[in-house]
C-alpha cells in the first residue's frame, strides 16, 4: 500500500506528511544566545486561544461543569472538580460524605491515568536513553505493558464513576447524576490490587534512574489541606511561607500576556515565577502522603532531588502514583453509597471560586454568578499557564550548561527538560522546534 | 434393533450452569474503524462526522468506534486477525486534502522521533507501540483530512466541508481494502 493524497478535485499527488499528530497543541522553544550566554528562553505557544471563559457566560453551574471538562482530554476531572466545588461553596451546599469519597476516588483515577502515561510513555524513554516510546517498547515491552495496565486502572475508575473515561458526565452540583452502587465500586478491586504491585515496581524503577543533573532553587506552590493529601481542597502554600485561602489566588498571583505566546503566563504579584505540580505537592505535603507512598519517599531518599531537580519530577509522579492507588483501594474498601445521588440546592448571586490539584498542579477557577446562578464572568487558570514562566526560567539556567554540545543534543536535552514538567498547552505542547539565535 | 443405554438417566433442574463451554469461532469483526476527534471542535470532528455518514455502508463485520484521541489500548482491543482504519483530522496537509497512510508506512516516517506530545503519543508511535505489544504488525490504514479550524463550537471550515464527500469515499475504500487484506490473510493461514 502507498501513501496517497487526494485533492478535493480528485487529482493524486505524492507528499511527505511530517506532522501527523493530534492538533490540540503546538509550541516551540526560542532560545536567544549572545556571546555564549542565554539572553532569553521563550516557550512559544501559538495555538489559538480557546475562549472557554467566554463560552461559559450565561450558563448554569451544572452546564459549566460539563463545558469545562472539554478543555482537556487528560485532566477533565480536574476542571470538573474545581467548578463543582466552587459552585457548592457559593450556593452553600453540603454534600454526602460518600460523595466526598467518590470525588476523591475519581480524582485518584485521573492522577493514575495521567501520571502513568507521562512516566511510562513520555518521560521514561528519555531517562532510559531511548529515542522514542517505540524503542522503549521494543526493548522493554513488559515495562510498557505494565505502564499501560496502570493507566487502564485509572481509566477504569474514571469510567466507572464518571460514565466514560474521557470527558466524564456524571458530576453534578450537589453530588452525582445517579447513585453509584457498592458493587460498581467493588468491581475496581482486582485492577487496583494489580496496580498496587505495579506502582511499587514503578518506584523501584524510577529510583534507579540517573537523569541529567540540574539543580536549582524554585518557588514551589501547592494546596495544603489539614487532613489529607491535597486534591479537592486546601489552602495555597509555598516553600517560602505563603499561606492563603485558595479563593484568594488573585490577591497573590497575576496573569500577564507575553508577546511570544498565545497562553497567558502567571507570576506572583512580586514578579517571581513559581512551580506547581507533583514535585511541589510532594515537597509541601509529604507528611500527608499515604503511608505506603511516604515510606517509598524515605526508602529511596527522594525528597531533596524532587524539590530541587526538575528531571526528578518523574519520581514525584511515581510517589503520587503509589499514593493514588493506595488511597483508591482504601476508598473502595470503605465505600458506603449515599441514599440519593445528589442533594438539592438553590442558585444565588455571588462569586464561585475554588482551586484543586490537577495532575499538573493547582487549577484555579472563579465565576461571577447572577441571581439565577448563571455565569456573568469567568476566570480559568490552568497549571501549565502558571508553570510557563518557571519552565522558561529553568531553561535559561540549564541551557548554558549544554551549549557546547551538538545542536541535536542541545535540542534533545532542552526538550527533555520541558517534558519533565509535563506541560499541557490547551493543555499541551505537541511538537517542539528548537531555534537557537546567536547574535554575536 | 434398539440401542440400550447402560447409564442411568440424569434429571437436571433447568438452571444455567456456572460455566458454559466456549465454542471457538471465527472472528466476527474483520475491520475496526476508529474515529478520532471531537465533533464539537470544528474540523477536529470531520472524522466522526464522515464515519457517521458511513454507518450503514458496511457489513456487520466492520465495527465503528468513536475513540476521541487514539490510545494504544484502542488498537490493542482490535481483535486478533482483524484490521483497523484510523480516521482523523491532521495538520501538515492543506485543509480539505485527504491523506491515506498504511500502518506499515508510519514507522519509517517518524523514525528517530522522541515523544513529542505531552498529551499523548503521535499516531505513528501509538500504532508502532501497539503493534509491538500485540506481537505482530496490525494491518490498517490511517485516513485523514487536513484541517484548519479547531475551536470549540466552530463548524467545519469550508475547505473541509467541501472535502467531506471525498473523505467519506476514501474511508470506505480504505475499509474495503483492509477487509480484503484481512480476509486474504485468514485464507492463507
Amino acid at each position: 500500500m502507498h501513501d496517497t493524497v487526494i485533492a478535493p478535485g480528485g487529482a493524486d499527488l505524492d507528499v511527505d506528511v511530517r506532522n501527523l499528530t493530534r492538533v490540540e497543541g503546538e509550541g516551540s522553544l526560542h532560545l536567544r544566545v549572545s556571546d555564549g550566554a542565554v539572553e532569553s528562553a521563550h516557550l512559544e505557544i501559538f495555538e489559538a486561544p480557546r475562549y472557554f471563559e467566554r463560552l461559559v457566560v450565561g450558563r448554569s453551574m451544572d452546564e459549566v461543569i460539563d463545558i469545562v471538562a472539554r478543555i482537556c482530554g487528560i485532566c477533565p476531572v480536574a476542571y470538573q472538580m474545581t467548578a463543582v466545588h466552587a459552585a457548592e461553596a457559593a450556593f452553600g451546599v453540603t454534600v454526602d460524605p460518600a460523595t466526598v469519597a467518590l470525588r476523591r476516588l475519581l480524582y485518584c483515577g485521573e492522577w493514575i491515568e495521567s501520571h502513568a502515561l507521562h512516566i511510562y510513555l513520555l518521560h521514561l524513554p528519555d531517562l532510559l536513553g531511548y529515542p522514542s516510546a517505540i524503542d522503549l517498547a521494543q526493548h522493554a515491552r513488559a515495562t510498557v505493558e505494565g505502564g499501560l495496565r496502570l493507566k487502564r486502572a485509572g481509566n477504569a475508575i474514571v469510567a466507572r464513576i464518571g460514565g466514560r473515561a474521557i470527558h466524564p458526565v456524571s458530576v453534578r452540583v450537589g453530588g452525582f447524576s445517579r447513585v453509584i452502587r457498592r458493587d460498581e465500586i467493588a468491581s475496581l478491586r482486582a485492577d487496583l490490587a494489580e496496580a498496587l504491585d505495579l506502582v511499587e515496581a514503578t518506584i523501584e524503577l524510577v529510583a534507579s534512574l540517573q537523569p541529567p543533573v540540574f539543580r536549582r532553587e524554585a518557588r514551589l506552590v501547592a494546596l495544603r489541606a489539614p487532613d489529607e493529601y491535597p486534591m479537592n481542597h486546601g489552602r495555597i502554600v509555598s516553600n517560602d511561607g505563603l499561606d492563603i485561602a485558595a479563593v484568594d489566588w488573585e490577591s497573590m498571583f497575576e496573569e500577564r500576556q507575553v508577546p511570544w505566546s498565545n497562553a497567558l503566563q502567571a507570576f506572583g504579584r512580586d514578579g517571581r515565577p513559581y512551580l506547581l505540580g507533583p514535585s511541589s505537592r510532594v515537597t509541601l505535603d509529604a507528611d500527608l502522603l499515604h503511608p505506603r507512598a511516604a515510606a517509598a519517599l524515605v526508602r529511596h531518599d527522594l525528597a531533596d532531588r524532587i524539590a530541587n531537580e526538575p528531571n526528578w519530577s518523574i519520581a514525584a509522579r511515581a510517589i503520587e502514583l503509589v499514593h493514588a492507588v493506595a488511597e483508591a483501594i482504601d476508598i473502595v474498601e470503605g465505600y458506603e453509597p449515599p441514599t440519593v445521588g445528589g442533594v438539592p440546592w438553590t442558585p444565588r448571586e455571588g462569586i464561585a471560586s475554588w482551586a484543586t490539584e490537577a495532575p499538573r498542579g493547582l487549577l484555579f477557577q472563579r465565576f461571577g454568578l447572577d441571581a439565577d446562578g448563571r455565569v456573568v464572568d469567568a476566570r480559568i487558570v490552568p497549571p501549565t499557564s502558571q508553570n510557563q514562566a518557571a519552565i522558561e526560567a529553568d531553561l535559561a539556567l540549564f541551557a548554558p550548561t549544554v551549549l557546547d554540545r551538538p545542536h541535536a543534543e542541545i535540542t534533545h536535552l532542552l526538550e527533555q527538560l520541558i517534558r519533565s514538567y509535563d506541560p499541557c498547552i490547551s493543555c499541551a505542547t505537541h511538537f517542539l522546534d528548537l531555534q537557537v539565535e546567536e547574535t554575536s | 434393533m434398539t440401542a440400550v443405554l447402560d447409564v442411568p438417566p440424569v434429571v437436571r433442574r433447568p438452571e444455567v450452569p456456572d460455566t458454559l463451554e466456549v465454542i471457538p469461532s471465527v472472528p466476527t469483526t474483520l475491520v475496526e474503524m476508529l474515529a478520532c476527534g471531537a465533533p464539537d471542535r470544528g474540523d477536529d470532528g470531520a472524522g466522526v462526522i464522515a464515519v457517521g455518514r458511513l454507518a450503514d455502508a458496511f457489513p456487520d463485520d466492520v465495527r465503528t468506534r468513536i475513540v476521541g484521541q487514539l490510545d494504544i489500548d484502542d488498537l490493542l482491543s482490535v481483535p486478533a486477525g482483524a484490521g483497523a482504519v484510523v480516521v482523523d483530522t491532521v495538520v501538515g496537509v492543506d485543509p480539505g486534502w485527504i491523506v491515506e497512510i498504511p500502518f506499515s508506512g508510519l514507522a519509517g516516517r517518524d523514525a528517530g522521533i522522541r515523544p513529542r506530545s505531552s498529551h499523548a503519543l503521535s499516531i505513528p508511535e501509538t500504532v508502532a507501540v501497539a503493534s509491538i505489544i500485540r506481537g505482530r504488525p496490525l494491518p490498517g490504514i490511517v485516513v485523514a483530512i487536513g484541517g484548519v479550524d479547531f475551536g470549540l463550537g466552530e463548524a467545519l471550515s469550508w475547505p473541509v466541508a467541501a472535502g467531506m464527500d471525498a473523505f467519506a469515499l476514501a474511508i470506505a475504500d480504505a475499509v474495503r481494502r483492509v477487509r480484503r487484506l484481512v480476509q486474504d490473510a485468514a485464507r492463507r493461514d
